[in-house]
């Protein structure tokens, strides 16, 4: 059996990967755990449920938005710029980790996570929320319905939401310009 | 505020067609129509109420008479149409703002006449004009079931209804031409089941209301009937026997479809679900049995299976812009060869969505998503996309519908396909089973 | 590879889990879901593609003829009976402690009890009081209000959201086999798979096990994947073979939650509300494999009653074999499905008494000194009335009924409720072992080695805290999953739960001997267990290394003027009053200058109380709460001491010289150690829908001083959102509709969201700890149990109706509401 192969393009975490060979049919997260070794992004359920394989997707109009990989063809990403978890936090021209981000610092000061399987997704959900707050930001007291709203979709086990959900609400309430006062 | 377009009826310039004779006719019923009285106090037998929920469930009154969120069969679902909003009206025995003290006459000559106790006329998106065939000891048991119920003090919305059709009177006029004893069969029979089916099918079902074609006043083109139509965003299909045969469904199919909301064929979404979980999976298994032979005939006609795509064209397509998105979009779920996954993921294989000459619904499936799905579909799908998914889907031979002409759905960003499978927890009695082996 | 395959190579699972790794050809299945073959792809691609052939296929396996489902005995049955003496601290007449619990035979694959006999055999005496509770319950004085219900709960899934996997790779030349897996029970996986290659015609040489960070609720401990990695590690041709389920696959495969069947009968006096009599029938469903469903099954038995003091009770339980998927120590163990039962009842007695459901818990509640069902008295201060007594005076109690009706009006077609459910719940697995090393460097940085595993629940932070009380910081650096322990020489034999005294008596000679390695992470057990010797092997550092650096340093004479209980730590500084305060860098320093104890490594077993020996340390008798310790001298030891550092880390390994280990009676009674918690909620049923909104819940914990706050918190919200996916949502069908047709998924199988957990409108309050010194208590698992019952009888207040069987599912409801 031979299997179709396509050429894939894609810029992860500002870097450009390929033009490379990819097996036709396999999932985003087939590539960037097989492929790239980007092994951040979790597999979750497969079945595009738990989210735990977001990864943010940079559209050209500037805004960003959540794409789950394990049912997202590779094919998609042809062309497109998406971030991983892998360069969620700012680092120096070693690679070493200088700065983690705004969330991911909560979370870690919050005790947000517990096993930490689904961080990953819940950090680029809650980086898309923040940066669409940017952009259109909301009264403050609408933030806690935000926040949940944009969560909803994330399956933890472990930590019953509460410390990750505050985390968030805490970054968007303490970060200039995310909120407007009202409710 | 979220609005279940359960049924968008049409009311055209039927006023104009209120001719004096019909008001006449109409006047009758407003004198002798009453707004006061006193509180009905009903009882019925525990059976007769068992039957008159089983009954109610069947007539589906839950879909429009509960709304989205609301409590239950106390109104308040809002139906849009082109000429205002009207309101479903609270069913339970609250005095003031139910039928507290409607009598099991006037609850009769509301699903039989479309006329409301207080003498004004119903529209008809309450379908009286299927439940006129209804028998009169089921409309009593229906009404012994509502008259049992907690009342509710939920307020009814006033309809916005613009002029002239705010006019309710107008309606007389239409019933004259449009209100028939009967709804002609849709296939060909004459068994019990068969029967039974026609009565569940044509009257407490209504599926018509949906199914059949809406003339230009807004009636059922009875003629047509059954052979589809879109009142909403999502289109009823073609449920005659040779519309349901065409795209592959059987009666075991259809049994299927209707008990668990999931078939071979596809599974239950937009305004369809609803009905599944509401209404049809409540059904016995002889009475769904009953529903499939009407549906298609004492004599059912063979389902066509699909015809294999020519090579040719699926060769000429492996570099397609279709299928380069289709494995990039959709094969994650619904599979590279179209299988999807038994129980989580419909096959497009087959789909009996696929399957219809019309690609409406398949592009609302994408767009909006179905149900507790949140396919990329809507987020990340361009209206040239969505045409090229249809006609690949459809072996190219789709008359090409542009998504813009439709416009964009509300959009569920919810995720997975829960609300697709609507599996009943049949399950849990066998969960008991370990223990009721031991003596339990 | 098949069956053949390992049998032509003598490949079998450890005996823990039974026989068939794969389904040999031509036998009957034990189960659903059983595995029948391993196919190992050389490319990721191929396997990918290869898998959405195979994946819900159902004519990839061959079936034979149909021989219907196997028929087998069950797993196991005892029974737990006490009749007690006339008060709660007076003899029993009959019960676990004094004479034993009763066991089964089976015929035709049912239990059968022995006769009774008040004058035979402990069993027979045993059947002689069970019947004399089940005659008084069937002819019950006037004044007894005696109820008899069936309760049921799920089959389910843990839904850890890393599923099962399974890493390795075999070097056939140095037989040298690598695993790299996650799991709860390291230990357990590192002599399992030398066990199985030891029997088998593989060689091996040196075996390296990698634990991984994971999470488990149970289905990593003891779990079977480790050994199929090691199988496909086998067969992988020398290339590293990841072993890994996807989410149909974990539902597949993975150890699941047991069902439970509970037929329970409860008297209460109608005037006093005294509890009276207590008779059960446990019948949990353990599926294809007996994995630890006996164990479990018991722990479920022997923890039905609840909170409460009951006079008599007789409590008979079955782990039956099915052909359901095999099933593991879910999170709960069978408490939390026994309790939960009980938590219903009681509700709905107080309800037919018309007694306050809390006011009459308070009644029944186990105090301190009062023996449990079986016959033992619980250790320590028991706080389940502080607890009662707590939530009895939060508002969210008192002000319910004016709550209801206010909502009710207000919000026609909702019905409000407030539920309470309260329980106590041993932690530890009654025989726990554990080691730890604690090392100082020359500039007083801190390492800390552990055997235990991190799961997620923050184990690896509160053992680094808890480094803090003796040696005045966390830990600085830290190994968590540590199974090499070349320091410290420990050897075990026998089962720790089942051997006699006498063995354990002359076991107990060898020095280096002890009746467990190392416990797996469970049972809550790293809050208690894992800090006790952590803080042993800190103690010892502190006391032999920098203390007597203190003193040196503080000057002649102050051995005699200041004691090592004076002292405090205050800003890493060691501060007694009147003397300089030394920062931990400097005591380090002087501590491996003068060659004093920098580093001490201990294994610590426990089966509801420490073993515990004599040591000398440098000369001095040390006595400590372990039953193995090794030190290490600083690098200014003198020669005569660095002769006897024998190990690679130059530890020196101590003989014990008197030790004590445990009773091996304490086996049969659980005594054990408890943590009470109870929670209130607050819902409003949806009549149109059945969905059942959880509005606010409040949790009250006590768990003694915790070690951090945060993680405490965090547990509580945790487990609660598991109680609530139990008691609203998750369950799996047992047999052919579940979970092993492969074809279960998350689309199904609902796992609480934010918006099912009140995440904004939880609250929570830990009680003060009874004095500073109390030590932490395990209460991950147990936060999780008491609002599953709370969420069920508020649905009894916003409805009227009594559910007995979880989940409560909106069609459940709406049926009810019809």
């Amino acid at each position: 059996m031979t299997i179709p192969i396509r050429p894939l393009t894609v810029t992860i975490n500002g870097r450009q990967h390929g033009p490379m060979d990819v097996p036709e049919g396999l999932m985003m997260i087939d590539v960037l755990h097989e492929m790239l070794g980007l092994t951040g992004s979790r597999l979750g359920c497969g079945i595009g449920i738990c989210h735990a394989c977001v990864v943010i997707w940079d559209r050209d109009d500037q805004t960003s938005e959540e794409v789950r990989t394990c049912i997202t063809g590779a094919g998609f990403f042809d062309g497109k710029r998406i971030r991983t978890i892998e360069g969620t936090a700012q680092t120096d021209e070693r690679g070493e980790i200088v700065a983690l981000s705004p969330v991911q610092q909560a979370f870690l000061d919050q005790f947000s996570f517990q096993c930490g399987y689904c961080t990953p997704g819940f950090v680029n959900a809650a980086t898309v929320l923040v940066e669409r707050l940017k952009r259109a930001p909301v009264p403050r007291g609408e933030v806690q319905a935000t926040v949940a709203a944009a969560l909803e979709t994330h399956i933890c086990r472990c930590t019953g939401y509460v410390r990750y959900y505050q985390a968030v609400r805490d970054v968007i309430l303490t970060t200039p310009g995310l909120t407007r006062d009202g409710t | 505020m979220r609005v279940r377009r359960r049924r968008t009826f049409l009311i055209a310039a039927a006023i104009a067609i209120a001719a004096v004779a019909a008001a006449a006719f109409a006047m009758r019923n407003l004198l002798s129509g009453r707004t006061g009285g006193p509180m009905q106090v009903v009882s019925a037998p525990p059976d007769v109420v068992a039957r008159g929920k089983y009954l109610a469930e069947a007539a589906d009154c839950a879909a429009c008479h509960t709304a989205p969120g609301g409590t239950p069969l106390a109104g308040g679902l809002p139906m849009p149409s082109g000429y205002g909003t009207i309101y479903a009206t609270n069913i339970t025995p609250d005095p003031d703002n139910g039928i507290g003290r409607w009598s099991a006459d006037d609850f009769w000559r509301a699903l039989h006449d479309g006329v409301r106790r207080d003498g004004q006329q119903l529209y008809p998106a309450m379908p009286y004009t299927s439940y006129r065939g209804m028998t009169r000891a089921d409309a009593d048991a229906i009404y012994a079931y509502l008259m049992q119920m907690r009342p509710m003090k939920v307020a009814n919305r006033r309809t916005e209804l613009n002029f002239p059709f705010n006019i309710r009177l107008g309606m007389a006029g239409w019933n004259l031409l449009f209100l028939h004893d009967s709804l002609p069969a849709v296939s060909v029979g004459s068994s019990p089941a068969w029967q039974r089916g026609r009565y569940l099918v044509n009257v407490l079902g209504h599926c018509g209301e949906c199914h059949t074609p809406r003339g230009i006043v807004g009636e059922m083109e009875l003629s047509r009937s059954f052979t589809g139509f879109a009142l909403g965003r999502v289109a009823a299909p073609d449920i005659t026997p040779a519309g349901l045969a065409a795209r592959g469904w059987t009666a075991a199919a259809l049994v299927a479809f209707l008990g668990r909301g999931l078939a071979r064929q596809g599974s239950a979404f937009g305004d369809m679900h609803p009905v599944i979980m509401l209404s049809t999976r409540n059904l016995t298994p002889a009475d769904l049995d009953a529903v499939a032979t009407y549906l298609l005939g004492d004599s059912p006609p063979a389902p066509t299976s699909l015809a294999a795509p020519d090579p040719a064209e699926v060769a000429a397509d492996a570099n397609g812009a279709g299928r380069i998105s289709y494995v990039a979009l959709c094969a994650g779920c619904h599979g590279l060869e179209g299988n999807g996954m038994p129980n989580t993921v419909v096959a497009m294989r087959n789909n009996s969505t696929l399957r219809l000459a019309d690609p409406r619904n398949l592009i609302v499936a994408m767009l909006d998503g179905i149900g507790a799905e949140n396919f990329p579909h809507r987020q990340h799908a361009s209206d040239a996309w969505l045409r090229r998914q249809a006609k690949r889907r459809r072996g190219g031979r789709a008359r090409e519908l542009s998504a813009r002409h439709l416009g964009r759905g509300e959009g569920r960003r919810d995720s997975g396909c829960r609300a697709s499978l609507a599996l009943r927890p049949c399950g849990l009695t066998d969960a008991l089973e370990g223990t009721t082996a031991l003596g339990y | 590879m098949t069956a053949a395959d390992l049998a032509r190579d003598r490949l079998a699972f450890p005996d823990f889990y039974g026989e068939d790794m794969l389904l040999p050809q031509g036998k009957t299945p034990a189960y659903l879901g059983q595995a029948v073959a391993i196919l190992i792809y050389h490319e990721f691609a191929r396997f990918r593609f290869a898998r959405e052939k195979l994946q819900f296929n159902d004519a990839v396996i061959r079936y034979g003829a149909v021989t219907g489902p196997l028929r087998r005995d069950p797993w196991g049955a005892a029974r737990f009976v006490r009749v007690g003496g006339r008060t709660p601290y007076d003899d029993d007449v009959f019960s676990c402690l004094k004479q034993g619990p009763v066991s089964a035979t089976f015929d035709n694959h049912e239990p059968v009890w022995p006769k009774p006999a008040r004058d035979g055999g402990i069993d027979a005496q045993g059947m002689y009081y069970a019947n004399s509770i089940t005659d008084e319950l069937a002819h019950p004085p006037a004044e007894w209000l005696v109820l008899t219900r069936d309760y049921a709960t799920q089959s389910g899934d843990t839904t850890a959201l890393e599923p099962d996997n399974a890493n390795g790779w075999y070097d056939a030349d140095k037989q040298d086999l690598h695993l790299v897996v996650p799991t709860q029970s390291p230990q357990e996986v590192a002599e399992g798979a030398a066990t199985m290659l030891e029997r088998s015609r593989i060689g091996l040489k040196r075996l390296f096990l990698h634990p991984c960070f994971t999470v488990g609720y149970g289905s990593k401990d003891h779990c079977p994947m480790p050994y199929y990695g090691v199988i496909a590690a086998l067969y992988g041709d020398g290339r590293p073979v990841r072993l890994a389920n996807d989410r149909f696959d974990q539902f597949q495969a993975g150890l699941k939650r047991h069902q439970f069947g509970m037929r329970y009968t409860m008297a209460v006096e109608r005037n006093t509300g005294q509890m009276q009599s207590f008779q059960a029938n446990i019948v949990a469903n353990g599926g294809g494999r007996a994995n630890c469903s006996v164990a479990l099954t018991m722990v479920g038995a022997t923890s039905a009653e609840s909170v409460y003091y009951f006079p008599k009770s007789d409590v008979a339980a079955t782990a039956i074999a099915s052909r359901a998927l095999d099933c593991g120590s879910a999170r709960g163990y069978g408490a939390l499905e026994s309790m939960t039962a009980t938590e219903l009842m009681v509700d709905e007695i107080a309800d037919a008494l018309g007694i306050d459901a809390i006011d009459l818990r308070l009644r029944n509640v186990l105090k301190t000194g009062m023996k449990n069902a079986q016959g033992a008295v619980p250790l320590g201060v028991q706080r389940a009335e502080a607890v009662l007594q707590q939530a009895r005076a939060h508002p969210l109690w008192t002000g319910r009924a004016a709550r209801k009706q206010a909502y009710d009006a207000a919000h026609p077609g909702k019905y409000y409720g407030v539920g309470f459910g309260s329980i106590q719940r041993r932690f530890g697995t009654g025989a726990e072992a554990s080691l730890a090393k604690v090392e100082l460097a020359l500039d007083g940085r801190v390492t800390l080695s552990h055997s235990g595993t991190e799961i997620g629940t923050g184990a690896s932070s509160s053992q680094a805290v808890a480094c803090a009380r003796w040696l005045g910081r966390p830990a600085d650096a830290l190994d968590m999953a540590v199974t090499d322990w070349p320091d410290l020489p420990v050897q075990t034999s026998g089962d720790p739960h089942t051997m006699s005294q006498a063995d354990q008596n002359r076991l107990a000679q060898n020095p280096r001997w002890s009746p467990a390695y190392a416990s797996a992470s469970s049972a809550s057990n790293s809050a208690y267990y894992f800090t006790h010797v952590t803080q042993e092997a800190a103690r010892v550092v502190y006391l032999y290394g920098l203390w007597p650096a203190a003193l040196a340093i503080w000057g002649s004479g102050s051995a005699q003027e200041v004691k090592p209980e004076d002292a405090q730590w205050r800003n890493e500084s060691l501060t007694v009053e009147g003397r300089e305060p030394l920062p931990l860098a400097r005591l380090a320093h002087e501590a491996h200058a003068r060659g004093l104890v920098v580093g001490a490594a201990v294994h610590g077993f426990n089966r509801w109380q420490w073993a515990e020996a004599d040591f000398v340390v440098d000369g001095v008798l040390v006595h400590a709460l372990v039953d193995g310790l090794s030190v290490r001298f600083g690098n200014g030891a003198g020669a005569a001491k660095q002769a006897l550092s024998s190990t690679p880390n130059r530890y020196q390994v101590l003989d014990r010289r008197a030790v004590s280990f445990p009773p091996t009676q304490n086996n049969n009674v659980m005594i054990g150690y408890n943590t009470a918690v109870g929670t209130l909620t607050e819902l409003a049923v949806d009549a149109a829908s059945g969905k059942v909104a959880l509005l606010r819940h409040h949790t009250i914990v006590e768990c003694g001083n915790m070690l951090v706050p945060q993680l405490v918190s965090g547990q509580i919200q945790g487990a609660t959102a598991t109680g609530i996916g139990l008691a609203l949502h998750e369950w799996l069908p047992l047999y052919e509709d579940g979970p092993g047709n492969g074809t279960w998924n998350f689309n199904r199988y609902h796992v609480p969201r934010g918006s099912d957990v009140a995440v904004w409108d939880q609250t929570a309050e830990v009680l003060p700890p009874l004095s500073k010194n109390e030590p932490p208590k395990g209460m991950a698992e147990v936060a999780g149990i008491p609002i599953m019952a709370a969420i069920v009888n508020a649905i009894a207040h916003a409805t009227g109706h009594r559910f007995r069987t979880l989940p409560v599912t909106p069609d459940r409801i709406l049926e009810v509401l019809a």
